[in-house]
């Protein structure tokens, strides 16, 4: 009995005090990041303002200005959109084939693809830069959108394969049976059976795609740099623009967070190859 | 039979996109760690194009291993992996423990833990390094600057002045050294991945034996014991899934080195290839293969556990 009552007089009070403690330390950083941006940049420095400041929106408004902000958005916008969109294009049929119409080698090739998710991108740095340069696609839209599809294209197979491999084979084949072909199946039976999954694979990959940072670094210069790229080349302001820099990333940043509150159970999913359950 | 065949063949694209992706720029490197390759010599110009005449064997290897940047890289990149994956997963199992039951506000508290894993790796990196670790206009140098202010009121206070003018001033840490860059990465890479381990492990707890719990409680174990004899072991293959995901993650980790340790010596494996890849392209090819081996060690152990769960 008497672990019992100490046990609830814990969950009672120190469970969410600390839990909350330790919530508000995980954020704190983020809401430091908002705090800051709106301040002056003289303000963001100065520590009588730590807290008490008058706010302003002048660093939003001067986001065109001082970065140029809406230009890397729009190729960030750009890129995660369309390759999100084409990685579902190739990775729904092929789901679809791999969960209804399996053969003895789905299981290897499934298995094959994560494990080219797990080269490391740095090792064929030069091949791409130099096949990329010679085909004159460096730092082109066409680009960043393929080398981003080719990524994720991997978790979006196996996620839609999880997502798929729930749906009644019954129901499928029922649909064989009527003479529906095959693009007929997977337009009137699978995506609207399976939509859901196949939404919550697409918010995740363009999640990914937002904040890729490696590729989108290394093989781009001006013309599609995304937002990745933009902040990368303001790494060491000096402490002379806080407030703006802390403008610019909340930007970059703030969306995306939203969006991912809604996609924490698919994150798991996607990331551990539902090796998690 | 052609009912069948069709179906099959859609993954075809699938199949020969990701093929290609491997295959050639793979190939590519591995065929330029065996040449003699620079983007500038101006005394052997013919070293200046790929080809078979400049084969070098394993000499790419060897001038690789020999080096020096190699050598600390390797170490580098293994003790930034290793201090991350301890930090996060101590974190992750304590705070899951802490959040799986229920309380006022859990729903909240759950969206403000893993708001930092959706914030994109350049902002996080450029936010830590800056607005927080500065030692002197981030938080830490104000920190430290006001503490200092006190220790110098307290100094001329009446009394207990001359115990508090024993005590020494503070001194900020620049976080843009060499050693101490590796730890500032740490450290944000930390903020950002612990939220992960704690979504996984709390995934899992969920589906931990109430049942074997009550009757654990009614025999009168203690709540180190429970946790100790049967939420650990519960939770051996997520630990074991989440090390290996982050092993892979983090060994080629890029923007973090790149924003906070540019030039100031603090490599790791990707960052070091991107510096022999401004010139001298067979020692950056030799490093990826290198990269390459390393990630596979930890991906085969992962790809064989997850290959067992796969077909359920």
């Amino acid at each position: 009995m008497a672990i019992v009552a100490k046990s609830s007089r814990f969950s009672q009070f120190g469970r969410p005090v600390l839990a909350w403690g330790v919530g508000l330390m995980f954020f704190f950083p983020i809401f430091w990041m908002v705090l800051t941006s709106f301040k002056t940049d003289a303000d963001a420095v100065k520590p009588e303002h730590l807290i008490w400041f008058t706010p302003t929106f002048e660093n939003y408004l001067n986001m065109t200005e001082n970065y140029d902000y809406w230009r890397f958005a729009k190729n960030s916008v750009i890129t995660a959109v369309l390759a999100t969109a084409f990685t579902l294009c190739v990775g729904i049929p092929c789901a679809y084939a791999m969960a209804f119409n399996p053969s003895r080698s789905t299981k290897d090739v499934l298995m094959w693809m994560l494990s080219t998710k797990m080269l490391p991108a740095a090792a064929v740095l030069y091949p791409m830069t130099f096949i990329t340069k010679s085909a004159g696609l460096f730092d082109t839209h066409f680009l960043i959108i393929l080398v981003l599809s080719l990524i994720n294209l991997p978790i979006v197979v196996w996620m839609l394969f999880t997502y798929f491999k729930e749906i009644p084979k019954d129901i499928i084949e029922a649909g064989q049976m009527d003479g529906v072909n095959t693009w007929g199946e997977i337009k009137e039976i699978l995506i609207p059976l399976a939509w859901g999954g196949i939404a919550s694979t697409a918010l995740l990959c363009f999640i990914f795609c937002w904040n890729e940072a490696y590729w989108t670094v290394r093989l781009t210069t001006t013309d599609a740099a995304t937002l990745s790229k933009l902040i990368e080349g303001n790494r060491a302001p000096e402490g002379l623009f806080f407030g703006r820099l802390s403008a610019v990333s909340a930007a970059a940043v703030g969306p995306i967070v939203v969006l991912g509150w809604f996609c924490q159970k698919q994150l798991v999913q996607g990331l551990t190859f539902g090796a998690v359950k | 039979m052609s009912a069948r065949k069709l179906p099959r063949l859609l993954q075809t694209p699938a199949v020969l996109l990701l093929l290609v992706w491997m295959l050639i720029p793979l190939g590519m490197t591995l065929y330029f760690s065996f040449i003699r390759y620079v983007l500038n010599n101006l005394r052997r110009p013919e070293w200046t194009s790929p080809s078979l005449s400049n084969w070098r064997g394993f000499g790419n290897y060897e001038f690789v291993l020999n080096s020096k940047d190699f050598l600390f890289a390797i170490q580098n990149s293994l003790f930034i992996v290793c201090s991350i994956l301890f930090l996060t997963v101590i974190l992750g199992i304590l705070i899951a423990v802490l959040i799986n039951k229920t309380f006022p506000g859990q729903g909240i508290v759950r969206v403000l833990l893993i708001s930092p894993f959706f914030v994109m790796p350049a902002v996080n990196a450029v936010l830590w390094i800056n607005m927080i670790l500065d030692p002197v206009l981030g938080l830490q140098g104000i920190a430290v600057g006001s503490i200092n202010e006190l220790l110098d009121s307290l100094r001329n206070a009446p009394l207990l002045g001359w115990f508090f003018s024993l005590w020494p001033d503070l001194a900020p840490i620049s976080f843009r050294a060499t050693q101490t860059s590796a730890y500032a990465v740490i450290i944000m890479v930390t903020w950002q991945w612990t939220p992960f381990a704690v979504l996984i492990f709390m995934t899992s707890l969920q589906s931990e034996d109430q049942q074997q719990k009550e009757a654990a409680i009614l025999d009168g174990a203690s709540t180190w014991s429970q946790f100790r004899f049967l939420t650990l072991p519960h939770l051996a293959r997520p630990i074991a899934i989440v090390v290996m995901i982050q092993a892979i993650f983090h060994l080629s980790l890029y923007a973090e080195i790149e924003i906070v340790s540019r030039g100031n010596g603090n490599k790791n494996l990707p960052y070091l290839i991107g510096e022999f890849a401004n010139n001298n392209i067979g020692a950056a090819s030799a490093t990826g293969i290198f990269a390459v081996i390393l990630a596979n060690i930890v991906a085969i152990f992962l790809l064989r556990m997850i290959g067992k769960t796969l077909m359920e």
